[in-house]
């Protein structure tokens, strides 16, 4: 009973301070494809990921219905990090849902204009607000045509913030002053102060937007060993519960030697502070998730610590190192190449270096006998797909009279020419190819995750090497297969399948039979790497194709915004050589980086990964086909 | 296809965007053949019309395209009345009576094509012609222009290093903002303020390019909507017939250029 009193009074006292209009809801996800190409048409940062913001906790003073019901304290905001823009999850606070589209448009803008945004904290309140007002007057003069939407928004903007009767003068003077500063940007400059912080200003980016944890560079080093490793190790079972995200903090992780033991009783609020106690660390169980994704929804601030030791990924993770195999013969070693630093804007002379090697079991391996099928119906679809079939001129013998030809033999003979050899038919055939393709595979250990009870990506990558051969065979195409996997920059493995001079036999296929995952997705080097033995092809046309599941990463820097960058960089460069680049990939979240590396047309996404290897074939075949 | 050589009236309009203009005078002066690459629609074109007038000398220019074959440039017998004529092709013209021979997008064409050009290129500067049996000497103000697109190339198509290799290369862009405005205003008479908008809206769209477009909005393009503007159309409307369904066919992407548009004139 007492309960149910409860949970009917939160409901009552949350619906009255909350004053914001479900109805007209709109969500980021509704609008986040068109928000993204607007944020970088006026010249945001096309890096940035958009993601839902965390409610983030403001000084303002809250009235009393708010602080009865314990809600007002958090404000979603806009703010903008190295790699992430950060705008609401959703908009509800007016009634109507196209003023509250436009409030995302506006946000889009403004964010795209803070391009060096200067550290916010620094800034402080007095800096936020003349610089908001800056931006906004930015904002209007380059884009003219959002004067009228920023009119519209402020004009129902303004009466929302009502003005709370506990408000003292000085309150009342800097609610004033920001009111004046929405309506006419630059014209005021000074902000009245108050004990608090002015009421949160939706229009604007976030006064002090949380801080990227900055960890310092050797810990990160191993930090980031053990979260990828965790990733890796964690990577099936996605966890899509969470989708609230929250503000944290990094602290020292309690040895278990020094830390103190304590169980406060007495009060809640000691839930909020970061109390050292130490309990053993425990994989996550789903209602240990259930509980502590409760009390996170409770805490104003989380506090993490890292982990001094890794969980059984890294038990894992040394096990999966392959041993030096003794049938591993190695073409190339030490090859040096660049990376790109973004951060720095420059390449990186010599940075990687990479080994290429072959796996030669000494047996000649067959085709499995479950894809022979599916092989050969390919081959007899890709035979039709990949000859264009087209009139041939001027051939000695033919199906029909080429009267071009006929009228030119004809002229030439009465304008007294002698022709040996008059060429008077035309004949229908298969053009000529000039192309050579090289598929680039991605063999990191992620791929060594289970689809299903019965195959593994790797399989799947497996299948897939096999029928793009079997399918190439006989279109005359030139193409050589490699795939890649890295461990830092100095050891990047390039395991070498099938080259353009080999023929596709018994040894190429025992060496796909034989490819196993391991490591981690340096794909800027091996890109590169790859781009130059393409390079080297003499055909017209030469495609490089790669193959992946995921995100370049590796165990250094080496991933997010780094990574993303380098690899886009190294597309670029392929580009520049002549190759033309496309991407395979069956990271169904990839929508966000993806285009950024390879561009709108570059890539594609296969939704199933048990229909990649038939469908790589065909998209060959689609990518290769000259449009009629 | 083909448009004939004309006497060169007036200059028509060029703004330079370096020193390009000095290069291919230097390059015609010393019979070099030039390669003019850039996106679409950012002045090659009307580039090579302004040197043939200044240059004085006649243009030819073909437009290339999948069945240009190399016929279509040296030229064919034609029959005629119980006779047959033997009839110049294009490039057999120019090199007859000397002028630009520009053949642009040359990467279209067929690749037989590229074998007649090549001695062209290099000095010995003939033009063997089988049919005929004649090998002609290109004279001294003849001159080979070629131009492609580097970005617009679909998968099948490049310029061989082999052919590249034998040309003065020359990299056309986008003008700069202010000079681009320059250019709008005075190829259409649209007011200051309105090609001022029109050009941040362009270099908007050019932003998006690798990543959500294939391509940005073109000078010519530019050009085109504010023709709409001046003759009366709406501005809104102008620009997307004009600027945003000519870049994208995919709806969400117009609709988001669209609000591009709209933050550049306003709903």
């Amino acid at each position: 009973m007492e309960e149910h009193v409860g949970q009917l009074w939160d409901r009552l006292i949350t619906s009255v301070s909350d004053r914001s209009y479900k109805q007209a809801t709109v969500t980021l996800s509704d609008v986040s494809k068109p928000l993204g190409i607007f944020f970088r048409a006026l010249g945001g940062d096309g890096g940035l990921r958009i993601v839902e913001s965390a409610a983030t906790q403001h000084y303002a003073k809250r009235n009393w219905k708010h602080r009865v019901a314990g809600t007002g304290k958090y404000v979603e905001l806009s703010w903008q990090d190295e790699d992430t823009l950060h705008l609401p999850k959703q908009i509800n606070v007016f009634p109507d849902p196209d003023l509250n589209k436009d409030l995302y448009y506006w946000l889009a803008a403004i964010n795209a204009q803070c391009l060096e945004n200067p550290s916010a904290r620094e800034r402080g309140l007095q800096g936020w607000f003349t610089y908001s007002q800056e931006l906004t007057q930015q904002v209007i003069q380059r884009f003219p045509g959002l004067q009228s939407r920023y009119n519209r928004l402020v004009t129902a903007y303004l009466p929302l913030r009502h003005i709370d009767e506990n408000f003292n003068e000085q309150e009342l003077a800097q609610e004033e002053a920001v009111a004046q500063a929405l309506q006419e940007p630059g014209s005021i400059e000074q902000l009245p102060t108050s004990g608090h912080a002015p009421k949160s200003v939706i229009l604007w980016p976030h006064p002090n937007p949380p801080e990227v944890i900055d960890l310092s560079s050797k810990k990160k080093q191993q930090y980031d060993e053990d979260e990828n490793n965790e990733s890796v190790s964690s990577k099936p079972k996605k966890n899509k519960k969470q989708n609230k995200r929250r503000n944290a903090e990094r602290v020292d992780m309690p040895d278990g030697k020094s830390g103190f033991f304590a169980y406060r009783f007495d009060t809640i609020f000691g839930l909020s502070e970061f109390v050292n106690v130490d309990r053993l660390t425990d994989e996550d169980d789903d209602e240990d998730q259930d509980s502590a994704d409760k009390n996170a929804d409770d805490m104003d601030f989380l506090s993490v610590a890292r982990d001094g030791q890794s969980k059984g990924g890294k038990v894992k993770f040394d096990l999966d190192l392959p041993a030096d195999s003794e049938d591993e013969v190695i073409f190339e070693s030490d090859v040096m190449l660049p990376e790109w630093d973004y951060k720095k804007q420059i390449l990186q002379p010599d940075y990687c270096s990479v080994v290429n090697y072959v796996h030669n079991t000494g047996e000649k391996g067959e085709l499995p006998e479950r894809l022979r099928r599916t092989a050969k119906r390919l081959r007899q679809q890709l035979e039709a797909l990949t000859t264009k079939r087209v009139w041939h001129r001027h051939q000695s013998e033919g199906s029909e009279l080429d009267l071009d030809a006929y009228i030119n033999y004809v002229g030439e003979r009465f304008s007294g020419h002698k022709v040996e050899q008059p060429d008077l038919y035309q004949q229908l055939r298969s053009s000529e190819r000039d192309l050579s393709c090289l598929l680039l595979a991605d063999f990191s250990l992620s791929t060594d995750t289970w689809l299903s009870n019965e195959a593994r990506i790797i399989d799947v990558i497996r299948d897939s090497l096999f029928l793009f051969s079997e399918s190439l065979r006989n279109t005359g195409d030139q193409f050589s297969i490699y795939g890649f996997s890295s461990r830092n920059r100095g050891h990047i493995r390039f395991n070498t399948l099938k080259t353009f001079q080999e023929s596709y036999n018994g040894t190429v296929r025992s060496r796909i039979q034989a490819i196993k995952p391991g490591f981690y997705t340096r794909m800027g080097a091996a890109i590169r790497y790859a781009s130059d033995k393409l390079e080297a092809q003499d055909t017209q046309q030469r495609l490089l194709l790669i193959l992946t599941d995921g995100k370049p990463n590796d165990l250094d820097r080496y991933e997010g915004r780094y990574g993303v960058e380098d690899t886009r960089r190294a597309i670029h460069e392929a580009r520049a050589k002549g190759l033309q680049t496309f991407c395979i990939t069956i990271d169904d979240q990839g929508g966000e980086y993806l285009p950024h590396i390879f561009g709108n047309n570059g890539f594609t996404v296969i939704r199933k990964p048990e229909h990649l290897p038939k469908k790589l074939p065909i998209l060959y075949a689609n990518l290769t086909t000259n449009p009629a | 296809m083909t448009t004939e050589a004309q006497p060169a009236i007036e200059i028509p309009f060029y703004s330079p965007q370096g020193n390009e203009e000095s290069l291919f005078e230097h390059a015609f002066n010393n019979q070099l053949p030039v390669l003019l690459k850039g996106p679409t629609g950012s002045g090659k074109t009307r580039f090579i019309a302004h040197m043939a007038a200044r240059l004085n000398i006649p243009l030819h220019t073909v437009s290339c395209h999948d069945d240009l074959t190399a016929s279509d440039l040296v030229g064919r017998y034609l029959i005629g009345d119980g006779q047959t004529i033997w009839n110049d092709g294009p490039l057999t013209r120019a090199v007859r009576g000397g002028g630009i021979c520009y053949l642009d997008e040359v990467v279209e064409a067929r690749k037989d094509t590229t074998v007649v050009i090549h001695p062209l290129t290099d000095d010995r500067r003939i033009l063997p012609i089988d049919r005929t049996g004649e090998t002609l000497h290109a004279p001294d103000n003849f001159m080979l222009v070629v131009s492609y697109n580097p970005g617009y190339q679909s998968m099948m198509k490049g310029l061989k290093p082999s052919t590249r290799q034998r040309f003065i290369s020359m990299s056309f862009n986008y003008l700069k903002a202010d000079q681009e405005q320059a250019v709008v205003e005075k190829e259409t008479g649209v007011d200051a303020l309105m090609a001022k908008k029109l050009v941040s809206m362009a270099n908007a769209l050019r932003q998006l390019k690798d990543h959500d477009l294939e391509e940005g909005a073109s000078t010519r393009l530019l050009v085109y909507t504010a023709r709409l503007i001046n003759s009366g159309f709406d501005p809104v409307e102008a620009c997307l017939a004009g600027l945003i369904e000519p870049l994208s066919d995919e709806e969400d992407v117009v609709s988001a250029l669209m609000e591009v548009v709209y933050a550049s004139f306003g709903r």
